[in-house]
């Protein structure tokens, strides 16, 4: 018998009953919408997540050590001879050395076009700290060398890339100025700056110097808080006002693989030297959580899922018992107890797949509403997501997928029960 | 067409054994009608589904078809009552949710194999239900026809693959008398033209056409 010969039967089987084809049709659905909402909400947390806490966790944090004994025999210091060392240990591949500049940073004015971003009169210290261009090398591919300029050149600079979302979204409104303008790409802006300038009375520098910086690029490398410049500007400024080395503030080790991290952490500790992982510990917490939240709301989604997968199997199994004698006439007129089970899972399949799309679109449907709802009900805020549940294409394959597939094992031993059908004795 | 030797047939009941078929001996040549009669729950129905390859629990050997039953796989036993034998059944036996013409064609469809197309499918079907003077209703379900209709449906979907034997079991139980006679002329017609016919019936008018009357009554043919 040919599966379009059987799927011409399943289908005349399930007509010949709509209200029963129906229900199990609907009992798939919801199992299959419930699972597409919950997998699509904890995607839609997961990168909302992500976007708020990025955290690489290949990078180990090095600082140095608050007061420990190497610290006052000398040793514990960060600085170059210490990054070599660190850099040695099993599993680094690269060591970026980070530098505060110990002089004061203020900027008086606005960047050039954004004006009306800017409250009038205020001059706002900003901290600047000193990075290894190979760092941020990803993030300043866009035309502006992230490497310390001749004197005079404009000083390029990376931001943090939350900053950005953080100034749209709070300080912004919180000041009543406009955020920035939606679509405009901030890498080349170039803001006036005062080097030597200090806003705490008395704390200024004798010796003033007016510089430009130029945005070179966004990465979630640099810290929130400061203006990432080339370490070697940060060198340079330190020699021109006279400021004795002060070591690296911290070190970022960039470890070959994720299951490296604790080991070379452990080794750090072990030189004297603290790690720092409040920024990766907090990713990981709210990823765990989400994942926690997600696989409990995948697994009730899953058990709904499994639910109408026995209210289908149920449901087979009475139209199975119902049709016994059709289904020996069938086997009388030359179909086999293979064609039988074929044909009563095939009937399970269209109702399982056909409830599996009709979920799917529910859900999407459930989805969009959601999203609007979430846009037209909640304020603006940081990494606010556009879309609170997310939809890839897979899960919406998946969904189908998982509802047919349930179905049809639910629908298996209906199937083994009409095989076994004796036609001689159904018939008689 | 059809050769039984030394059949027989027991099944459980409450754990008791019980003989149905003592050792029948039965053969139906091309062109002939052979009624067996007998009482409720003498054999009949149990004897034209050895006949028929749907029961494969017996002892003696059956031929059908120029083949014998023993050995045959469940796959070829389908398939040779696919292309060889044609079902009569007392209560029609008609898928409801098919009209006419769907159910005529239902042995076009379980055929193994490739299958025939679909339009020259559907041209069989409807020359059979002209054969059985029912085109007008190809497109009826069950529902809406009479009983005698149905049952000549049943014989249009019999006859869709040209058996070469035609198996009915109490064809006219179900029929007012001027319907069964039809359905028995008919039965006569299809002999003409070469085909084995067994009917199994309580009714003395089938014996009209029939070519011999057999009776089976404790488990033998006489």
């Amino acid at each position: 018998m040919t599966w379009r010969s059987l799927l011409a039967l399943a289908w005349a089987n399930l007509r010949a009953d709509p209200g029963a084809a129906l229900v199990d049709v609907l009992a798939a659905a919801v199992g299959a919408a419930t699972l597409a909402l919950f997998v699509a909400l904890g995607l839609g947390v997961g990168d909302a997540a992500r976007r708020m806490f990025p955290a690489d966790a290949r990078l180990v944090e090095v600082v140095p050590a608050q007061l420990s004994l190497g610290g006052l025999l000398g040793g514990g210091r960060l600085d170059e001879s210490a990054r070599q060392r660190l850099l040695a240990l099993p599993g680094v591949r690269a060591a970026w050395p980070r530098q505060n500049l110990v002089v004061p940073v203020a900027a008086p004015e606005p960047p050039l076009g954004l004006e009306a971003a800017w409250p009038p009169g205020m001059t706002l210290q900003i901290p600047v700290v000193g990075v290894d261009p190979s760092m941020v090398e990803e993030d300043t591919r866009r035309g502006v060398p992230f490497a310390d300029p001749a004197e005079g050149g404009a000083i390029p600079v990376v931001l943090s890339r939350r900053l950005v979302e953080i100034y749209n979204k709070t300080i912004a409104p919180t000041w009543g100025i406009p955020g920035l303008p939606a679509g405009l790409d901030p890498v080349g802006i170039e803001l006036p700056l005062r080097i030597g300038v200090s806003i705490i009375p008395g704390k200024s520098e004798r010796r003033i110097l007016e510089v430009r910086v130029r945005l070179a690029g966004l990465s979630d490398r640099v810290p929130l808080y400061a203006m990432a410049v080339p370490l070697a500007t940060v060198q340079r400024l330190h020699r021109l006002y006279n400021r004795s080395d002060p070591g690296y503030g911290q070190v970022t080790l960039l470890a070959d693989s994720p299951a490296d991290a604790p080991a070379i952490a452990a080794a750090a500790r072990r030189m004297g030297f603290n790690v720092d992982r409040s920024e990766l510990a907090t990713a990981e917490r709210v990823g765990t959580v989400v994942r926690v939240t997600t696989g409990a709301l995948v697994g009730l989604a899953l058990l709904m899922t499994a639910l109408a997968a026995l209210a289908i199997a149920r449901s087979r199994a009475a139209s199975v018992a119902a049709r016994s004698r059709e289904i020996a006439l069938l086997q009388a007129l030359g179909a086999t107890a293979r064609d039988v089970r074929a044909m009563v899972l095939l009937e399970a399949l269209l109702v399982g797949g056909g409830g599996g799309l009709l979920g799917m679109a529910v859900g999407r449907g459930l989805g969009l509403l959601g999203d609007l709802a979430w846009h037209g009900l909640l304020p603006d805020f940081p990494y606010r997501p556009e879309a609170i549940l997310i939809f890839p294409a897979w899960l919406l394959a998946a969904t189908v997928g998982v509802a047919a597939l349930s179905a049809v094992t639910g629908a298996l031993t209906p199937a083994a029960a009409a095989a076994r059908v004796d036609p001689a004795r159904a018939l008689s | 067409m059809i050769r039984l030797t030394a059949i027989t047939r027991s099944f459980q009941d409450d754990g008791r054994e019980v003989e149905v078929l003592r050792g029948v001996d039965l053969s139906v040549a091309p062109g002939e009608v052979v009624a067996v009669m007998g009482a409720s729950g003498s054999g009949k129905s149990t004897l034209l589904a050895i006949a028929g390859a749907l029961d494969a629990g017996f002892g003696g050997e059956a031929v059908v078809a120029g083949q014998s039953l023993r050995g045959l796989s469940a796959g070829a036993l389908a398939s040779l009552r696919n292309r060889s034998v044609g079902f009569v059944f007392q209560s029609f036996n008609l898928v409801p949710a098919f009209p006419a013409l769907e159910n005529v064609l239902l042995p076009g469809l379980l055929r193994q194999g490739r299958r025939e197309p679909r339009e020259a499918l559907r041209e069989r079907g409807l020359a059979a239900l002209a054969r059985v003077g029912l085109a007008a209703k190809a497109a009826a379900r069950p529902s809406r026809l009479s009983g005698g209709e149905r049952q000549r449906v049943a014989i249009a979907r019999a006859l869709l693959t040209r058996p070469v034997l035609l198996l009915a079991d109490e064809p006219t139980g179900n029929l007012d008398a001027v319907t069964g006679e039809s359905v028995i002329r008919l039965f006569g017609e299809l002999a003409q033209e070469g085909t084995a016919v067994l009917v199994v019936t309580h009714e003395e008018r089938v014996s009209r056409v029939a070519s011999r009357v057999l009776t089976l009554s404790e488990g033998r043919l006489s």
